[in-house]
């Protein structure tokens, strides 16, 4: 495996669809939260502002990482697993708040606030492809290929449930399960360890009532339309108003508290209500054009660690946004994943542009292409 | 060794499996928002309209009815109403049980109200001033006041069945429900988008649909005559305890009905307290036989196809027997009337003289004028609930029937049908249709509609009329009717006994109905008065003793009330 690696330029395309995707999320989530920011801090810009900011931030790590070797990062994996450990830890001592939520997932340090569960993400993507990159990997070996670095995930999901945040524990392990996949294991282990998997992820599920509640509201949303069937049911709205173009920008009703979260869980629902059918679709279509573009730089990275990173960052991203899109087309149960990029929420844009970044850098490493 | 490790081919493999899938998964979000924001969005915007819209009522004030000279008979106030905003109200137990003494209901009925899936619900509406004041001291969060009408009668119990009553939003009995679409209006409504708390959306889209104030009605009625007909029936409940007592005043020129009542009535702010049977009209509604009174349809007839001479003897001997049954002349007891000629049948009311005119008349000739008087079909008043009665048709009668229907029996009209009749025979032979509305008015005081009387038909000529006319006087100045007598003015009118059906439908022998209907002054007849007494149960028990007397009383004070000037009395003492 001879990589012939040339420096040069980032992937143009990629940047360009994350930009004009950070653009509207700017744009949408100013539409969607400025009546509720109004009505809970009195200031209209509050979540605007801050978003603004983190994206600011954000778009610096990923010049940084941008940047900075990737490679770098495959000997550093170790200590970013045990750093991401040790932040998850965090959680439970006196630095963990629940910023007035029913869940304690965030770590507090002076005004900074940050959500390990959003490094954890790319933490889990950057170890398990440093992992499965290395040569001492024998595929056919269960334990070594398969058990161990989906077991230390695992590990990191029952912390993240606990909180409890479901949702990203789940995506968490996705990370790690979709390496794992890149990396070749074969796929009817990878099924049977799945269903070994499924009972425990059933007690965590079951184990609170406010999940069961969620799986119960997606079988039927209508049997209980004023509670927890409420949410499904008006992200149905907000998609049904949108009708094909939309009520236009800033002029959706869903978003006056009969969406929840609409700048966050719910905003490709206030997508759909004001820019319409046309708009949803251009979204999907921008992710689609990032994950191609992702794709492309996964198949060109010069290493087999590049590859599986590129990879994992890419379809890890795109797992979340599917899973959010239907989710709030009321496809999948109610998960608590946003839509990345778009979505209010400081923690998840600043890892996302960094994981972007870090895919920028591999993209600078792409071999020629050669004749298939 | 190489298979099995890592390779970049594997990896590739997976990749392009991995890009496929999202492509699909992709592909099937797009038919999935395709199916949401194309296929069903016009019904998902329609819930969500639904959602976002609230509208509030504005109501408008009924209109008022007024008498003809526009004395306000029924009108509107301003009453309060209590409601609630549920997802306002914090605690909705200590909500119940503040607000359950106060307005007298049950605490678990008012906690189902007010956690109610809704933006607002009533608690109680149309409440008096002083309930509403000790709610609003209890200032409960969610609990709020508005406006709405309240029907407010003036005169209590005047005309209560007349005008009927208002349920909560419309008119239920009466005149208030039979003229609901121009007394109503319509309601106006401000509609507006709301967010999910309901609170108004600002600088939005609002609707305003303008309400439409009521028409108010103008009644042919004279609240004075009213005033004197129910002081004189209630009179007569309380003397001679009947199960009822009614009256029905017409203009005879015009079919204008002046003064209508029944006893016992109801207070129409109130009605749900009073039994449903006291807030039925029964000159209007109810049929029953009419008794002597009817001998006047059978007059009129004989004198207008010229079969009658008054001075043609007729003996009477107290009895007849016809197809086997026997009939009695109210004088059987002493032997009948003897020889008397048919004028004096008349003022004696001999069954059996109008027996034997009957049968002169032949049925087809009777029926023809029972008909032509408007008998067993409805006046068409305009009142809810008009009874037609019940007149036999004459190929299913015999010998029998036509000898009882020619002196009243065996048949069944209503007072108004018999005030028209008579009306008819006094105001030169025409039969006009009765009606109560006489216009409308806008809010603007433009009269919108102006009733013109409507003659039906021309029953009988001039001549008969005032021969008729003069023979029904005969019967208040010497015959059964004399207690009837008027002061100071000149009538004409006649007594009826009827009797009533018991429950195994045989005759009862304790309960009449005395009626009497006349019209005064002869001259030029201003009113036509019906007064009938159902079953008394006190005091002297013959027609002459109560119906007659209420007649006299009426009238008088009626015809003093119009300023009639009295009859030139030396004219009658010279006769």
């Amino acid at each position: 495996m001879a990589a012939k690696s040339t420096k040069r330029d980032c992937d143009r395309i990629l940047l360009l669809t994350t930009i004009l995707l950070l653009g509207i999320g700017l744009i949408m989530v100013f539409s969607a939260s400025f009546v509720i920011a109004g009505e809970q801090s009195g200031d209209s810009y509050y979540f605007i502002k801050r978003q603004s900011l983190w994206v600011a931030i954000g778009l610096l790590g990923l010049y940084i990482f941008s940047r900075i070797h990737y490679l770098k990062l495959k000997k550093m994996s170790l200590i970013i697993l045990v750093f991401n450990f040790i932040l998850l830890g965090l959680i439970f001592t006196g630095l963990g708040t629940d910023l007035g939520t029913e869940a304690k997932r965030w770590l507090a340090v002076g005004p900074v606030v940050v959500q390990p569960s959003e490094f954890s993400k790319l933490a889990f993507v950057i170890f398990t492809s440093a992992y499965m990159s290395s040569r001492r990997i024998d595929l056919r070996n269960m334990w070594t290929a398969t058990v161990l670095p989906l077991g230390i995930a695992a590990a990191a999901l029952f912390m993240i449930s606990l909180q409890p945040d479901f949702g990203t524990s789940l995506i968490v392990l996705a990370g790690a399960v979709l390496v794992v996949f890149f990396a070749g294991v074969p796929i009817a282990r990878a099924a049977s360890l799945t269903l070994i998997g499924l009972p425990p992820l059933g007690y965590l599920m079951v184990n609170e009532d406010y999940r069961l509640q969620r799986i119960f509201t997606y079988i039927d949303p209508w049997a209980d339309a004023s509670d927890s069937g409420y949410q499904i049911i008006q992200s149905l709205y907000a998609f049904g108003s949108g009708h094909l173009f939309g009520s236009g920008l800033g002029r959706g009703r869903q978003k006056l508290f009969y969406l929840p979260e609409p700048q966050n869980d719910f905003i490709f629902a206030v997508i759909g209500e004001e820019l319409g059918f046309i708009g949803a679709v251009a979204i999907l279509l921008l992710y689609l054009i990032f994950i191609w573009r992702g794709f492309q730089i996964a198949l060109k990275a010069p290493d087999l660690f590049g590859s599986l990173l590129a990879a994992g960052i890419t379809f890890l991203l795109a797992l979340q946004v599917l899973v959010n899109v239907a989710v709030v087309t009321g496809i999948l149960p109610v998960t608590g994943i946003n839509l990345p990029l778009i979505s209010a929420g400081g923690s998840s844009v600043f890892f996302t542009l960094v994981s972007i970044g870090i895919l920028l850098n591999i993209s600078k490493h792409a071999k020629e292409t050669k004749t298939a | 060794m190489a298979e099995f490790s890592v390779s970049r081919a594997m990896v590739r493999k997976r990749l392009i499996f991995g890009f496929i899938i999202t492509l699909i998964i992709v592909f099937l979000l797009i038919s999935r928002l395709a199916w949401i924001q194309i296929a069903r969005a016009d019904e998902l915007y329609d819930q969500a309209w639904e959602q976002w819209n609230h509208a509030i009522t504005v109501s408008t004030d009924r209109g008022s009815i007024y008498d003809r000279h526009g004395r306000l008979l029924a009108g509107t106030r301003q009453a309060q109403t209590i409601a609630a905003i549920p997802p306002q109200v914090e605690d909705p137990r200590a909500a119940a049980e503040a607000l359950a003494p106060v307005l007298n209901m049950d605490i678990e009925n008012i906690i189902e109200l007010i956690t109610l899936e809704r933006s607002a619900v009533y608690i109680k509406r149309k409440v008096e001033p002083e309930i509403t004041e000790a709610v609003r001291e209890m200032n409960i969060p969610g609990i709020v006041f508005f406006n709405e009408e309240k029907r407010d009668y003036p005169g209590g119990n005047l005309a209560s069945q007349l005008l009927g009553f208002v349920g909560m939003d419309q008119g239920w009995s009466g005149i208030e429900v039979y003229y609901e679409d121009y007394l109503s209006g319509s309601e106006g409504r401000l509609l507006f988008p709301a967010d999910a708390w309901g609170r108004q959306v600002p600088h939005d889209f609002n609707r305003f649909v303008e309400p439409k104030q009521g028409f108010d009605l103008y009644l042919a009625i004279d609240e004075t005559i009213q005033h004197i007909v129910e002081k004189e029936l209630n009179r007569i409940m309380e003397e001679a305890a009947p199960v009822k007592a009614m009256a029905v005043a017409v203009d005879p020129n015009s079919g204008a009905v002046l003064a209508v009542s029944s006893k016992p009535d109801f207070e129409p702010a109130n009605y749900e307290n009073y039994n449903p049977d006291s807030w039925t009209l029964a000159p209007f509604t109810s049929s029953f036989e009419p008794g002597s009174t009817f001998k006047m349809v059978t007059l009129a007839a004989v004198l207008e196809e010229g079969i009658f001479n008054g001075d043609e003897y007729f003996h009477c001997q107290g009895h007849v027997t016809i197809s086997g049954r026997r009939i009695n002349c109210w004088t059987v007891d002493r032997g009948g009337h003897g020889d008397i000629t048919f004028r004096e049948a008349v003022g004696g009311s001999c069954n059996l003289a109008f027996i034997e005119l009957g049968s002169r008349l032949g049925k087809e000739k009777l029926f023809e004028y029972i008909e032509a008087f408007g008998f067993g079909t409805l006046t068409g008043i305009d009142y809810p609930g008009e009874s037609p009665g019940l007149v036999f048709q004459p190929d299913s009668q015999g010998t029998l029937e036509l000898a009882t229907t020619s002196f009243g029996q065996g048949i069944s009209v209503t007072p108004i049908q018999q005030v028209m009749a008579v009306a008819a025979m006094a105001n030169g032979g025409y039969l006009y249709k009765p009606y109560i509305l006489d216009k409308i008015l806008n809010l603007d005081g433009e009269t919108v509609y102006q009733k013109k009387p409507e003659m039906v038909r021309q029953v009988i000529s001039a001549e008969t009329s005032s021969e008729l006319v003069e023979l029904m006087e005969s019967v208040i100045l010497e015959g059964t009717g004399s207690t009837a007598n008027l002061e100071g003015y000149r009538a004409a009118g006649k007594t009826g006994t009827a009797e009533k059906l018991d429950a195994d439908g045989t005759y009862s022998s304790t309960d009449f109905v005395y009626s009497f209907v006349g019209f005064a002054p002869l001259e030029d007849p201003r009113l036509v008065l019906y007064v009938a007494v159902d079953s008394v149960s006190r005091g002297p028990r013959f027609g002459s003793h109560t119906s007659a007397p209420l007649f006299k009383r009426i009238m008088e004070d009626s015809l003093n009330y119009l300023l009639v000037s009295p009859t030139e009395l030396s004219a009658q003492e010279g006769e």
